[in-house]
């Protein structure tokens, strides 16, 4: 071990012609665009899946008989309100309401029938009952079902309009019924912020779910990347210049480090992508002509969870790159990294499969003790920072852990890193690797 | 001031890759390295490097054992030539010097030199895999020497090279030589050797069968080799008649026979002259380097015996 004394800058150095050698790759430079471009119509599609939905649109025609035009003057309004919810100041209302005379039932039947209207309402007041002023009717004509949304939600708003035309006469209002009236919502215990909305609640379980993808991508990605950057040297025999040049310490820090860079390099133009057309999910929105604001923002993306990322990210990396950089270092192909890689691989899927479980279960003990263990925690700390049921000192510890084994891993993959690099054969064994590394230097 | 090998051994799992071989190379000297493959000359010098660890014994240059010295001592060519095959030829030269301790500008300026001296300048910001073979094992020459390392080590260094590029190598040595390295090479080419060298270690199977001064190792047999060329008789049947004599060589231009210590050659000239032959050629010299290898290793070439050991899954 007689590199540690002197890391820098060698290292440095092959970090730099790390970086450089990936980030001018082809298919780097392709992947990237690919997946920015990915990332930004990700971000537009709630934008896009908006607008289609309010496209689709139910487009209704009223037809207002004679006998009932004294119905009161604000019906209209009810009805709208009934229908689109009280703010319902948007420009593109799910229901869209056509008030006709008697003079154009005649029209809005045709356009009924060729489809232009979803339904045909007609409001009338019919003589009979014993009550001196007859209750409003109405009579639809449609093909939406009858149990429908649609058709209910009409009901309900034809009830209130209903209640307002029986009220008229007494000279009372609905308003003034219902004045007063209150409806307050607590969280069960008192203090604590938990009354999210359901959109809240959705972003944040998308947040953790979507976090922790990233960063197992990320470990899969650039891990592999450097398995086979050392597979590639073994390959091509420069590994015996380098070994002249450089110790293994110094080459196995300068790949995790140039092949990380690369990766976060990568990682920060998908980002960017992504936050773009976040930002201009309002102008692609005026494109569309469609203007709700119901956006997908940074929902619960707060400075902690962004920081316990960051560094979760980088720690996790390290920690597997270096296993990689090891195993990397038995194969003398490229074409048997992904053999020489799988029991990794197998690893990392177990990682995140238990923290997208966990997520359903983030209290439970099994889950937090795994939150510790350093091949998991990069995404189980990470999920339970994220839907924020956790302590700073169960944080501080885990990554405390995760650097400790940072330390045994990378000590472990240059021995066997510099054993693995002059083992040239079929496929080396980690029993003889083991034992090779046993009189490496 | 010299290379010590002392008592160094290395095993691979049941292959002896070097038992207990001693050697010592002076400062300034060209140092050759013979043996059939798997003799463990590659071994030796990655041994010598501290890329690997002997059994047992040590490496002492200068006074300094091998472990303590800086990586910039040694000038590498590994027998296994590998250059980074998407990076530019000037990139990857600076590069390895970088890593070696040298300043960019000095490397960047260094690196063009040599390859204008070998006759490639234009190559500078071609990629590697862009080269021909023999192109790219002349940068891995100039990286193996641009950080002007005390001691070259170079595993087969002229394998592969056409005569052109051979010459071109071999002034480059000389050139080293001259600035006061000291040079350590394998080859399988004897000629090489008694033109370049003036010492020699001959391994076979891990075991040093031979060194010294290349005319201590040609005189250690105590045999001696004549060589004869008469006029209208170039089988001369009677060469083999005489007692003592063993004939190696018949030939048009000349035939050569190997005489015990203590034969008079002089017996040869007289008995060709006796029967009225007209001597073009005599001469008396010691035995030539690849007769001494051919009787010392008694093979030219060995079957496949690698020296990592060659690990088979069962």
């Amino acid at each position: 071990m007689n590199g540690l004394r002197s890391l820098l800058p060698n290292a440095w150095y092959v970090a730099i012609r790390e970086y450089r050698g990936r980030a001018s790759s082809r298919s780097f430079v392709i992947g990237t665009i690919i997946l920015a471009a990915i990332a930004f119509a990700a971000a537009e599609a709630p934008v896009i899946l908006d607008s289609l939905v309010s496209s689709s649109q139910t487009k209704l025609a009223i037809v207002v008989e004679p006998a009932a035009a004294n119905m009161p003057a604000d019906a209209r309004a009810l009805l709208n309100a009934g229908l689109n919810g009280s703010d319902a100041s948007t420009s593109s209302p799910s229901y869209v309401i056509t008030w006709l005379g008697p003079d154009g039932a005649a029209a809005a039947e045709r356009e009924l029938k060729s489809g232009t209207y979803s339904a045909l309402l007609t409001i009338d007041r019919v003589k009979g009952g014993s009550s001196a002023t007859p209750d409003l009717t109405f009579t639809m004509r449609t093909d939406m079902p009858s149990d429908g949304r649609e058709v209910q939600s009409l009901k309900a708003a034809l009830q209130s309009v209903v209640i307002e035309d029986r009220l008229a006469p007494k000279g009372s209002s609905l308003a003034q019924v219902t004045a007063g009236y209150e409806f307050d919502v607590r969280p069960v215990n008192p203090g604590s912020s938990g009354t999210n909305s359901i959109g809240q609640e959705i972003s944040s379980s998308l947040l953790s779910t979507g976090l922790i993808v990233l960063i197992f991508m990320a470990i899969i990605t650039y891990g592999t990347w450097v398995a086979m950057s050392v597979a590639e040297e073994k390959g091509s025999r420069v590994m015996e210049l380098m070994l002249n040049a450089a110790t293994p310490l110094q080459m196995l820090a300068g790949k995790v480090i140039g092949n990380g860079a690369a990766g976060l390099t990568q990682y920060g133009v998908i980002l960017a992508a992504g936050i773009a057309g976040v930002l201009s999910q309002d102008r692609v929105r005026s494109l569309l002509g469609t203007s709700s604001s119901n956006a997908v923002g940074f929902g619960g993306l707060t400075p902690g969870v962004v920081a316990g990322f960051v560094i979760l990210f980088v720690l996790g990396f390290t920690f597997y790159s270096l296993l990689y950089a090891a195993l990397g270092s038995l194969v003398s192909r490229q074409e048997d990294v992904q053999s020489a890689t799988s029991p990794l691989m197998m690893l990392i899927m177990v990682g995140y499969f238990l923290s997208i479980f966990g997520l359903q279960a983030i209290n439970e003990t099994w889950v937090r003790i795994a939150s510790f263990i350093p091949f998991f925690s990069p995404y189980l700390m990470l999920a339970r920072i994220a839907v924020g049921e956790v302590a700073p000192w169960e944080v501080g510890l885990a990554v405390l852990v995760l650097v400790v084994s940072i330390g045994f891993a990378l000590v472990l993959a240059a021995r066997i890193y510099s054993a693995g690099v002059l083992l040239y054969g079929q496929r080396v064994g980690l029993r003889e690797v083991l034992k090779a590394a046993r009189v490496a230097r | 001031m010299s290379l010590t090998i002392d008592s160094v051994s290395k095993r691979f799992g049941e292959v002896r890759a070097l038992d207990d071989v001693s050697l010592e190379i002076q400062p300034c000297e060209v140092f050759g390295f013979l043996g059939a493959n798997g003799a463990g000359k590659t071994t030796a010098m990655r041994i010598i490097l501290d890329i690997l660890r002997p059994d047992s014994g040590t490496v002492v240059w200068n006074g300094r054992s091998n472990t303590e010295l800086p990586r910039e001592t040694w000038g590498y060519l590994p027998e296994e030539r590998g250059l980074y095959a998407k990076m530019k030829v000037l990139d990857q030269l600076v590069f390895f010097s970088r890593l070696h301790g040298v300043k960019r500008k000095d490397a960047e300026r260094e690196a063009r030199e040599w390859l204008d001296r070998f006759r490639i300048p234009e190559y500078a910001d071609r990629r590697a895999e862009q080269l021909s073979k023999g192109n790219q094992q002349k940068i891995q020459f100039i990286a193996a020497i641009l950080h002007d390392p005390d001691v070259l080590l170079m595993d087969e260094p002229f394998t592969g090279l056409d005569p052109v590029n051979v010459a071109l190598l071999k002034e480059a040595f000389l050139e080293m030589k001259n600035r006061g390295k000291t040079i350590l090479f394998s080859t399988h080419q004897m000629e090489q050797v008694e033109e370049l060298c003036q010492s020699i270690a001959i391994l076979d199977r891990g075991r040093l069968i031979v060194s010294g001064t290349v005319r201590d190792v040609r005189g250690s047999t105590g045999r001696e080799v004549v060589r004869l060329a008469v006029e209208d008789d170039s089988e001369m049947p009677w060469l083999a008649e005489i007692p003592g004599l063993r004939v190696t060589r018949r030939g048009q231009d000349y035939s050569e026979a190997q005489v015990p210590a203590g034969f008079d050659p002089a017996i040869v000239l007289q008995a060709a002259l006796s029967r009225g032959c007209k001597v073009r050629h005599f001469e008396v010299a010691d035995p030539s380097l690849e007769e001494i290898f051919i009787e010392k290793v008694g093979r030219v070439d060995d079957s496949e015996r690698t020296l990592a050991p060659k690990v088979v899954r069962q």
